[in-house]
């Protein structure tokens, strides 16, 4: 029912807002372009919260959550922005942030799995970390970006994206990893008995949301420009906002990636519809109503539709 | 008399005598760092404890009683976020202070209240729905002033003395009264002990009869009079009130303080004394971070190790117990 809803919601947020988007309506010729560039525009700025998003899937399919992706891709761009572009930046930048962005994920998962601290208080905790250590990296500057800036633009920021998106999920589906994570995510105590190393692919997991997050950086930082210490605060919930949207359930057991795409670029419309109307401060109510929506939808609505199916 | 602290674990018992140490050693060195500059005292250090700690105490205190239920509240900053719009618009309207306070302390307990209500009649987990509330509460504080004052300029900047009375004068005094009245009603009262109990085994206190959402929602009732003080301490203790900026991390602190404390991050443990405790040891880092002469860049980034390492040892200690509760 939710792959017909999503579509549905998209085309009615994409009539309301693109008459406020700069789309013409005066000619075909004229409405075909101006919607090309509104379309592209969208998929470039919806591209690292493409890649954050199939990451926070298989993280909340576990069980989990990740609140400190925003300061991870932060950090990662921060010690990637030191560095100059060109051959500096391949041979230093990027083995550098991939390495800080492995660990970064790995220390997330050592928490969660090692510690047992509950992963939205042990990320909340990273979030705080990661962010004081992005004012030492970057103190009060506003680093300029090392990245070529075709990674940043139509279509560069759009082929990564679909890249990994669309290979990754499509590995992702068929493979044993995402049974084992459902099953984790679902009853970890009958995970464990059936031979699963949960701690191991919790690890495994967060590392691989610390990946993602290094190519979301990179994505995002060539788009942007430049970075500072405060660069994308807010970006772990419309993460969260989306992926619950697209029906992942926080308690884990269950997730849709292609679900989690439609989520994205519902909330990215959205948020460049504000911006178009010039209430952008929206954002920020509508995220968290939207969140509990999702999560509402996905416990008691599923649940009774559960209910009606075996009646 | 009975011993007080009867109704504490040994493990409890234990967190609170590390606190009083800590905390005693980090004064001692700060009280020896202010022997070696001539440009600051103790006392003068002694005096702005008080007004600079009850904010994160207070909201603590609150906190306490929703951890040891087995719930949690993240959006205790947003709150504060929207209280502060609503004293900066009273204060702009030149409200009496009296007014402003009750209207800022009011707000926040009512929309704490507002939480526990919805976390009941949704029944959503707490820690995602106050999680929604996070930047929620925050984007409210900022269109309300928004939209009170079309050209407001982003921030309130609270110059008239008698506005700063709770939080720069009375502060400590507040903060003080208010972990009395709370060690106390903890010591003979009963409504703390269901809290406990229901975030030991909410599934016993409903065989019990409990009606374990009302409790629920008890707690977070409690927690928004607490948070009420707090918001009033923190934003009178300001010259300017800025929505997007305002308390900022400030959940972070609070609970890594209650947790510091003893209190159970999954609840069914926890107590006033040792919220005080951690909370005060948390600030006294803070401070002995600047007398060390860390640079400011490092000091968020070390502070939120120093949370990060306190949940980390509290989650460690009790996973073997988490483990056998899995197993049975």
């Amino acid at each position: 029912m939710r792959t017909l809803i999503l579509p549905l919601l998209l085309a009615i947020e994409l009539a309301v807002f693109l008459p406020y988007s700069g789309v013409r309506f005066d000619s075909w010729q004229a409405f075909s372009s101006g919607l090309g560039y509104y379309l592209s525009d969208i998929v470039v700025l919806s591209a690292p919260l493409l890649i954050l998003a199939l990451g926070m899937t298989i993280v909340l399919m576990t069980a989990g959550i990740d609140l400190s992706v925003g300061a991870m891709v932060t950090l990662i761009a921060g010690v990637m922005s030191s560095f100059e572009p060109g051959a500096e930046f391949w041979l230093k930048a990027v083995p550098l942030g991939l390495l800080v962005a492995i660990a970064l994920g790995s220390f997330n998962g050592f928490l969660i799995a090692r510690l047992d601290i509950p992963p939205i208080i042990a990320t909340l905790g990273t979030l705080i970390l990661y962010r004081g250590l992005c004012s030492v990296v970057l103190a009060d500057r506003e680093n300029l970006s090392p990245v070529p800036a075709g990674m940043g633009e139509f279509p560069g920021a759009a082929l990564m994206a679909l890249a990994l998106v669309s290979l990754g999920g499509a590995y992702f589906a068929r493979s044993r990893l995402r049974r084992e994570i459902l099953l984790m995510g679902g009853n970890r105590i009958a995970a464990r008995y059936a031979g699963i190393p949960v701690h191991r692919r919790i690890v495994q997991v967060y590392a691989l949301m610390g990946v993602l997050a290094f190519f979301a950086a990179l994505c995002a930082l060539a788009h942007d420009g430049s970075v500072n210490a405060g660069w994308q605060e807010g970006l772990e919930l419309k993460i969260i906002v989306a992926v619950v949207l697209g029906g992942t359930r926080v308690d884990g057991g269950r997730g849709s990636i292609i679900g989690s795409i439609l989520g994205v670029f519902l909330v990215t419309v959205l948020e460049v519809g504000l911006i178009g109307i010039h209430h952008s401060d929206w954002i920020l109510i509508l995220l968290g109503p939207l969140l509990v929506l999702g999560v509402w939808l996905n416990t008691h609505v599923n649940a009774a539709l559960r209910a009606v199916r075996s009646a | 008399m009975t011993d007080p602290f009867r109704r504490l674990s040994p493990s409890l018992k234990q967190r609170v005598g590390f606190l009083i140490f800590g905390n005693l050693a980090l004064m001692g060195y700060i009280w020896f760092c202010t022997q070696r500059t001539a440009d600051s005292s103790f006392t003068d250090e002694l005096s702005r404890f008080g007004p600079n700690v009850a904010p994160e105490l207070l909201a603590g205190l609150g906190l306490t009683g929703i951890i040891a239920a087995g719930a949690i509240d993240l959006s205790i900053g947003g709150i504060i976020v929207v209280a502060g719009s609503v004293f900066g618009i009273l204060y702009e309207r030149e409200i009496s202070p009296a007014l402003c306070f009750a209207a800022c302390a009011l707000t926040a307990c009512a929309l704490s209240a507002l939480n526990g209500y919805a976390i009941r009649l949704l029944k959503i987990p707490a820690i995602i729905f106050t999680l929604a509330g996070l930047t929620f509460y925050r984007g409210v504080g900022l269109l309300l002033a928004k939209w009170v004052d079309p050209s407001f300029p982003g921030h309130y900047s609270l110059q008239k003395a008698a506005y700063h009375a709770p939080g720069k004068e009375y502060g400590g005094v507040i903060m003080y009264a208010a972990l009395a009245v709370a060690i106390l009603w903890e010591w003979h009262g009963k409504t703390p002990r269901t809290w406990l109990a229901l975030g030991s085994s909410a599934e016993a206190c409903r065989l019990k009869g409990m009606r374990t959402g009302r409790t629920l929602q008890s707690a977070f009732l409690t927690s928004g009079a607490f948070l009420g003080l707090a918001a009033l301490t923190k934003i009178t203790n300001q010259l300017t009130i800025e929505p997007s900026r305002l308390a900022r991390g400030f959940e972070l602190d609070v609970i890594g303080g209650v947790v510091l404390g003893g209190t159970n991050i999954f609840g069914g443990e926890g107590s006033y004394i040792g919220t005080a405790l951690g909370v005060f040891f948390l600030y006294w880092v803070g401070q002995a971070l600047i007398y060390a002469g860390i640079s400011e860049y490092w000091r968020d980034a070390i502070q939120g190790a120093v949370i990060i390492a306190v949940i980390g040892f509290d989650c460690a200690i009790h996973r073997k117990r988490k483990l056998m509760e899995e197993l049975r």
